[in-house]
């Protein structure tokens, strides 16, 4: 990372490490913050678009910054930490469906009234396709650890195919469902399921800008950190595993 | 000195200095929140403002600012920041722009917060945003909940970081029993916030959800059930006490065994059964919070004992360090008198809360100022208390130069009488029935008096603390050179030179044998 070069450096003093990237996201979240309240609480709307006009590229340039500037100085670290961002991860959705039940079970009339019936086939292929780009992955990192590129990015582009796919057929079903006039609005159901699936999708989104972003040096042949595949894989079987949660709880109970 | 050095700095120590400013300016804030406060309620009947909605936006930025904006990140992201890379020998964070992200998310929270002041319809929903009163208010309810997931996110990536540091980056000798209390009580409170910090996160999010998304988690005529939110609150925000509690007695820890020259009492204990005991109890408690909203008897009866357990390692915690004290040789430093006020004022907190604990009791003197009085001798005075100890402990390394000894005293009597006075009387109304939250008492004349003299004793408690701040400014920009150790501690973070420069170390450093931060030299 950034002060790396200068370790054991016998002039430390004279230089201390920087990046603009940090203070740039920050503040595009303040935006992003601001815009929010703008539209929803004081209703001025114009305002609120010159806000995000701040806020996007603000954030944009700064993760993109960011990621240009720390790119091939992994220090190997990642893997770990990326363990323990998983654990928060995983503690987001275990409150979405702690809600969930705990509604669910304490009051006294369920399903609410202006439920529909759930596709019962739509979930179990995509749970088909979300496993196999998780088999796929591991595939991968299998290829390039043994040295395999061509194959590598063969694998990796499957994975990142299932992964949309998988997005399609969500976005499909919502569609549907909300054409049917079942909304986010409709009752406490409907709220847990949109929120829920509409959590997982944005991790399955994140997902794949993480393969997006490794695509390039993909496409071209680069050497790949076998740190970073191991770290982007095993958050995509976080989302994996999630999603049988998902399936189980919101679908099928 | 070059600012842009400075604002996109990403060295663990300056990002440390960056918390430290913030968390003290909105120290600062919230206190001047507290004595308006305490201003409104020196009489009966208006008395500097007629529109109580003034009084609850006060409270709110009190609450929320304190334990968001000053204690969690003075504690977390300060001291943490300075310390453990110090304290493990490394030479910065393991994701030194994660450590600046931290810091900016930080600062965009307290901008957030302190916006309150100058929007329209401000939040007035305390700092707990209670569902459905935060979903109906006409108050912004979206800037709490925006406040709270950006300065949560900050402290989840701060986590993130601290964990894969110690893990990883400890110089060579190290071992895990050779930790500093500090660090090992730190990494608790990491795994604690990492834990519960995204279930605070999701409620948040849900009362905004409803409010302005038309989403219906909390709308009983939609199925949903207003009592979700309580619990999803407080199984993050009764941790919230440990992740401030944590490190606070790690940093009474550091400063009680420097300034008695004495080690650790039973060094194990205290990481294992201390540290580890409230890790492993602290998501278990937090039903206490909701005796009063109804829920079976049976589940009470079980929170009443897992709340009662906790005592037991914070027990063990007290117990070690009034040992480390038998038989020391005691300086009465500056930091030194902090840290023994955290002792004696922990003390009274601690064991005020036991009846809390207590179903029947607590159906009693829920919502008085008993519950005020008791968590603010507990978590306001001595976390505040530590945070000044530590401070005035690390002064010398982070600013290399000394504080007035003589002012440090002044300022931390003036304080130690204050709460004593504010709190202690807090409770003793309490006990007769005086209901906190409230803007006027005109139907309780009888507590007049008493809420005349907490308003004096805040003046002087505020004052005190006004004088350690100043003493702080004045002591890093004019006090003589302090020297790299001037406590004589064997601790890492003294070897190397104050203020310590980019790197920490010119060579790595690793330790002997028979090294450990605790080995005093006797004499």
């Amino acid at each position: 990372m950034a002060h790396e070069a200068h370790h054991g450096d016998a002039h430390a003093h004279a230089h201390w490490d920087t990046s603009v990237w940090p203070f740039v996201i920050s503040f595009g979240i303040l935006f992003l913050a601001l815009a929010f309240s703008l539209h929803f609480v004081y209703h001025a709307s114009f305002a609120a678009i010159l806000t995000l006009g701040l806020a996007f590229p603000l954030i944009i340039a700064g993760v993109a910054g960011w990621t240009s500037e720390a790119m091939g100085k992994g220090e190997g670290l990642s893997y770990g930490a990326m363990g323990w961002f998983i654990l928060a991860e995983a503690m987001i959705f275990i409150s979405f469906f702690v809600a969930y039940w705990y509604t669910k079970l304490h009051v006294e009339v369920w399903p609410p009234a202006g439920n529909v019936t759930l596709p019962k086939v739509l979930p179990l292929v995509m749970t088909f396709v979300l496993v196999s780009s998780s088999l796929t992955i591991h595939y991968a990192e299998h290829l390039l650890h043994v040295g395999n590129k061509g194959g590598f990015r063969i694998w990796y582009l499957l994975t990142m195919i299932l992964g949309a796919t998988f997005l399609g057929m969500s976005i499909y079903e919502w569609s549907h469902l909300i054409g049917a006039g079942f909304t986010i609005s409709t009752n406490a159901f409907s709220t847990i399921f949109f929120s829920v699936t509409g959590l997982h999708g944005s991790h399955v989104v994140v997902g794949l800008a993480i393969f997006m972003a490794g695509l390039p040096s993909v496409m071209r042949g680069d050497d790949i950190d076998e740190g970073f595949m191991r770290t982007a894989g095993l958050y995509w079987h976080f989302v994996d595993i999630i999603w049988f949660f998902v399936v189980s709880q919101i679908y099928y109970w | 000195m070059n600012l842009k050095e400075w604002i996109f700095t990403t060295d663990h120590k300056r990002v440390g200095i960056l918390y430290l400013i913030g968390s003290l300016a909105a120290f600062a804030v919230a206190g001047i929140m507290a004595l308006l406060m305490r201003a409104e309620l020196s009489t009966i009947g208006p008395t500097i403002t007629a529109n109580p909605t003034n009084y609850n936006v006060w409270l709110y930025t009190h609450g929320a600012v304190m334990i968001l904006g000053f204690q969690i990140p003075a504690l977390t992201g300060f001291f943490a920041n300075f310390c453990i890379p110090l304290m493990i020998g490394a030479k910065d964070v393991a994701f030194p722009r994660v450590n600046a992200l931290s810091v900016w998310l930080f600062y965009v929270g307290v901008i957030l917060a302190l916006l309150t002041f100058f929007i329209p319809d401000p939040p007035d929903i305390m700092w707990t945003g209670y569902p459905p009163y935060s979903t109906i208010t006409t108050g912004n309810t979206a800037m709490y909940s925006f406040t709270v997931l950006i300065l949560g996110f900050a402290s989840i990536i701060g986590g993130v970081n601290f964990l894969t540091t110690v893990a990883y980056m400890r110089a060579p000798g190290i071992t895990l029993n050779k930790l500093n209390i500090f660090v090992w009580c730190t990494l608790g409170a990491f795994v604690l916030q990492l834990i519960f910090v995204p279930v605070l996160g999701t409620a948040v999010s849900l009362i905004s959800m409803d409010k302005y998304l038309g989403t219906n988690f909390f709308d009983p005529a939609k199925g949903g059930d207003v009592l979700t939110y309580q619990n999803l609150f407080w199984f993050y925000s009764h941790p919230a006490v440990y992740v401030i509690f944590l490190p606070f007695i790690g940093v009474v820890f550091e400063v009680l065994s420097s300034h008695a020259r004495s080690a650790v009492f039973n060094y194990k204990m205290v990481v294992y059964g201390g540290i580890g005991g409230i890790v492993l109890l602290a998501g278990e408690v937090w039903v206490h919070h909701l005796y009063v909203s109804g829920m079976a008897d049976w589940l009470r009866i079980g929170q009443m004992v897992t709340t009662l357990m906790i005592s037991i390692p914070v027990g063990l915690m007290m117990i070690s360090l009034v040992g480390t004290l038998y038989k020391s040789s005691i300086a009465f430093t500056t930091p030194m008198l902090y840290a023994l006020g955290v002792v004696f004022l922990f003390l009274i907190g601690g064991l005020t809360g036991i009846p809390l604990a207590v179903p029947s009791l607590t159906l009693a003197v829920s919502d008085t100022y008993y519950v005020v009085g008791h968590f603010h001798y507990v978590m306001a005075v001595a976390g505040t208390f530590s945070i000044f100890a530590g401070i005035y402990h690390w002064f010398p390394k982070f600013s290399g130069r000394m504080y007035n000894e003589f002012w440090g005293k002044v300022g931390f009597w003036l304080t130690f009488i204050g709460s004593n006075v504010v709190f202690w009387t807090m409770m003793d109304i309490g006990v007769d029935g005086m209901p906190r939250r409230y803007y006027d008492y005109a139907h309780f004349p009888q507590f007049e008096s008493a809420h005349q003299l907490m308003t004096a004793g805040a003046v002087v408690l505020g004052l005190g603390f006004a004088i350690a701040v100043l003493n702080w400014i004045i002591g890093a920009m004019k006090g003589p050179p302090a020297g790299d150790n001037p406590w004589g501690s064997p601790s890492l973070e003294w070897t190397t030179v104050s203020p310590p420069p980019h790197g920490n170390w010119p060579t790595p450093p690793s330790v002997a044998e028979d090294w450990h931060p605790y080995a005093y030299k006797k004499g």
